[in-house]
């Protein structure tokens, strides 16, 4: 049997003011290998992540009971700055967690903090760029970095402690394919020396056939599971919406930079457009522009040339980071404003119903959890019937039944006649959504084909992409 | 074997710490006296040092916007409040609290002159957020202030998030109706931007617990040299420093206070000089792009 490297026993812990505890009973060992933690929004998923290093309860307060052992150290006792060493948490969200504005320095951030000797940081910087196949990156800007080499450096940055424990939470929402592969080879590397590597993952494609085990995390319960249990949620065929032959919107010889005319363009020359009841995946990698042709179809950026058209009625637009336009105090208050703004009919109870949130009718947007405050962004932007429905990243940090609300919502929406464009990462979703499947890269738009949408045009059409009829 | 090379800086040719030293004597010297012409020098020699220094794709409009900004504010507010002087230009009703009563030509032109003092200073610890990396500012501090260096870089690395949470926050409320409509309109925008701005926060402090930030000894991962150019930065600017203070603390007239009656500020020569030696940086940019600092 493997040597266990973290050990929970009856650990109960509640944040503070909060009614029920996060996570109950947890007895759990953990040992070298890959472990995958799965379950919804809200379970607790994060919470166990944090207990591992002390942060919960350290950072956060709150009331815990039980007892554990982390690498042989007491996580609700020993300062977090010791248990640096042992374990190593890398989060969600890569933009928040840097502190310096280069690659190099950020990887040394915690070898300064452990007073490791210069010499040493040096040679250890060296180690771990060259680990995970980032040397290249060492003199970069953060900023000028995908999110798939955002993700890797950030792991380099706990790695270069040398941590005998490593954590991720959701390492690939926010990645492209290519970038959530690189990310996740990395996860098996680590598993493979030998260290103890916990992620928490929604996208389990990848990672699912690589994990030593499985725990499923739901309302602060943790438990076994297997793959098989897992797999056999398996997504639906894909259906297709109720395609008219009205054209909704379109752009003709688009060109248009994020930063609107001032800037380079990101996109040139680009002519697409879609009809009533249409979804349209938009795919690309990190920079492609998917977010400056959602923004220039919203009008919200103007182009620097070409025409845009967009159909009569209400555009709804979800960001990137939707849980950020979040400010009312209940959930029902957000999807209210929405209605009465736009003038739209439509009943608050439906969309909260819509997408999972009549229990929650009534809390404060910003205390749900990630996945949560993501479908009450959703149902705030999308309430009222709108013409055309334009979302950024829709199922970033979504667990399985807000991604099935959402594509419930989705076919709701088109079929009653909405035009729907999405930008997204998650191959899964535009296969099942998805009547087209749109690749941005070099500035350009080419129409793909796919298992479930074989291409209009030929694959290896220009930038123009214009359907004049529905399939 | 070990190696040490030096990382990379975003301000190549001028150590962190001469920075850090030259900002701090620029600061004192606009601080110590009320003297326009000193205070007005300070902030001219602070700009063409910023103008000169800006790295490509930086802008420097929007402190320009703050500088007018916060001048204004100083100006108006002496100006309201004052009321000593013997050029009025204006009276209000005696009974408005605190702004009831004359408004002097010398409340206006000294509140210019605080105004003047705010410019010269902020423009005088600019390049610390815009010429230099966030990890340069932890280097230009004192081994004792290194956590503030560290504290002031993180807040800087926040600043780019912050405007892009204004855009994207603003881009979904319009969507969803929203109009600017007077000042209590913009409350939809900017109540979800700070509050997305004080979890950022919270993320980016957790992110640095669970990287051992705290207490307890550090090191650096870049060493500290200074060279000749960074050396005579440093020792002009200081001196400039000292030699204010010096002359303030001997009581050598090194102020101007415009009240009863306005009158030309005094100029001594060599107050002058030390003014102008905080423009030294400017000379001290390479002609071109020098490979960045290197260790032993």
């Amino acid at each position: 049997m493997s040597e266990s490297l973290a050990r929970f026993d009856g650990i109960t812990y509640r944040y503070p003011g909060a009614a029920s505890p996060s996570l109950a009973g947890l007895d759990l060992e953990i040992e070298p290998g890959l472990t995958l933690v799965v379950g919804g929004s809200g379970g607790g998923k994060s919470t166990l992540l944090r207990l591992l290093n002390g942060l919960v309860p350290q950072f956060h307060g709150g009331r815990i009971s039980g007892s554990a052992r982390v690498d042989g150290l007491d996580p609700m006792r020993t300062p977090i700055r010791r248990l640096a060493l042992s374990i190593g948490l890398v989060f969600q969200d890569v933009e928040t967690q840097s502190v310096y504005g280069t690659v190099e320095r950020e990887v040394a951030f915690g070898l300064e903090n452990a007073a490791v000797p210069r010499a040493q940081m040096h040679d250890r910087v060296d180690e771990v760029l060259a680990g995970l196949s980032i040397g290249h990156l060492r003199g970069r800007r953060l900023t000028t970095l995908s999110g798939g080499e955002r993700q890797r450096v950030q792991l380099a940055a706990v790695l270069a402690l040398r941590p005998r424990i490593v954590a991720l939470d959701e390492p690939t929402s926010q990645l492209d394919p290519e970038g959530a592969e690189a990310v996740l080879a990395a996860c098996r590397g680590l598993a493979r020396d030998g260290r103890a590597v916990v992620v928490a993952e929604h996208r389990l494609e990848t990672l699912l056939p690589a994990a030593d085990r499985v725990l499923l995390v739901e309302g602060g319960r943790v438990s076994p599971t297997t793959r098989e249990a897992l797999r056999g949620s398996a997504t639906t065929r894909p259906r297709r919406s109720a395609v008219t032959a009205e054209i909704a919107w379109e752009m003709r010889d688009l060109a248009a930079g994020p930063a609107g005319p001032r800037a380079p363009a990101v996109l040139q020359g680009v002519s697409l457009a879609g009809v009533a009841g249409e979804v349209v995946a938009l795919t690309g990698p990190n920079g492609s522009g998917k977010t400056t042709l959602l923004r220039t179809l919203a009008g919200l950026l103007p182009p620097t040339a070409g025409t845009v058209r967009r159909p009569d009625g209400r555009t709804a637009y979800l960001p990137q980071n939707p849980g950020a336009l979040l400010h009312l105090p209940t959930v029902r208050a957000e999807v209210e404003l929405t209605l009465r703004r736009t003038g739209a009919r439509g009943s608050a109870d439906a969309m909260l119903a819509a997408f999972g949130l009549a229990g929650l009718h009534d809390r404060y947007p910003r205390n749900l959890s990630s996945g949560e405050r993501q479908r009450a962004a959703l149902a705030a932007t999308l309430a009222g019937s709108p013409s055309l429905v334009l979302l950024d990243e829709p199922t970033r940090g979504m667990d399985a039944a807000a991604r099935r609300s959402l594509v419930a919502a989705v076919r709701s929406l088109t079929e009653g006649g909405s035009a729907v464009v999405l930008a997204t990462h998650d191959t899964e979703l535009a296969t099942e959504l998805a009547d087209r499947t749109i690749s941005l890269g070099d500035g350009r738009a080419v129409e793909v084909a796919t298992a479930a949408t074989p291409a209009v045009t030929p694959a290896a059409t220009s930038a123009a992409t214009a359907p004049d009829a529905p399939r | 074997m070990s190696r040490e090379r030096a990382p990379s800086s975003g301000a190549p040719g001028l150590a962190p710490r001469a920075w850090f030293i030259w900002s701090v004597a620029a600061v004192t010297v606009a601080l110590s006296t009320d003297n326009p012409i000193y205070r007005g020098l300070v902030a001219l020699a602070a700009l063409n040092v910023l103008l000169t220094w800006l790295p490509p794709g930086r802008r420097v409009r929007p402190l320009g916007l703050v500088l007018l900004f916060a001048a204004g504010i100083a100006a108006l507010i002496n100006l309201l409040a004052g009321h000593t002087g013997a050029d009025v230009i204006a009276r209000l009703p005696g009974d408005w609290p605190l702004v009831g009563g004359a408004l002097t030509l010398e409340s206006l032109v000294f509140g210019g002159v605080l105004g003047l003092g705010l410019a010269a200073a902020l423009l005088a610890v600019a390049p610390l957020s815009l010429v230099l990396e966030p990890h340069d500012v932890v280097d230009a501090m004192p081994g004792p202030l290194e956590r503030t260096g560290i504290a002031v870089a993180t807040s800087l690395n926040l600043v780019s998030g912050f405007g892009r949470t204004f855009t994207e926050v603003g881009d979904a409320q319009r969507m969803r109706g929203w109009k600017p409509r007077g000042l209590r309109s913009w409350n939809e925008v900017l109540v979800p931007v700070v509050l997305t701005a004080i979890e950022d926060s919270v993320m980016l402090a957790e992110s640095m617990e669970a990287r051992g930030f705290g207490a307890g000894r550090r090191t650096s991962y870049a060493r500290a040299t200074l060279r000749r150019r960074d050396v005579a930065v440093a020792a002009s600017a200081a001196g400039a420093a000292v030699l204010f203070v010096g002359l303030r603390l001997a009581g050598v007239a090194v102020d101007w206070y415009p009240y009863p009656t306005l009158y030309l500020p005094p100029i001594n020569p060599v107050l002058v000089a030390g003014c102008l030696a905080l423009a030294l940086p400017s000379l001290a940019r390479p002609a071109a792009p020098v490979p960045a600092r290197r260790g032993p």
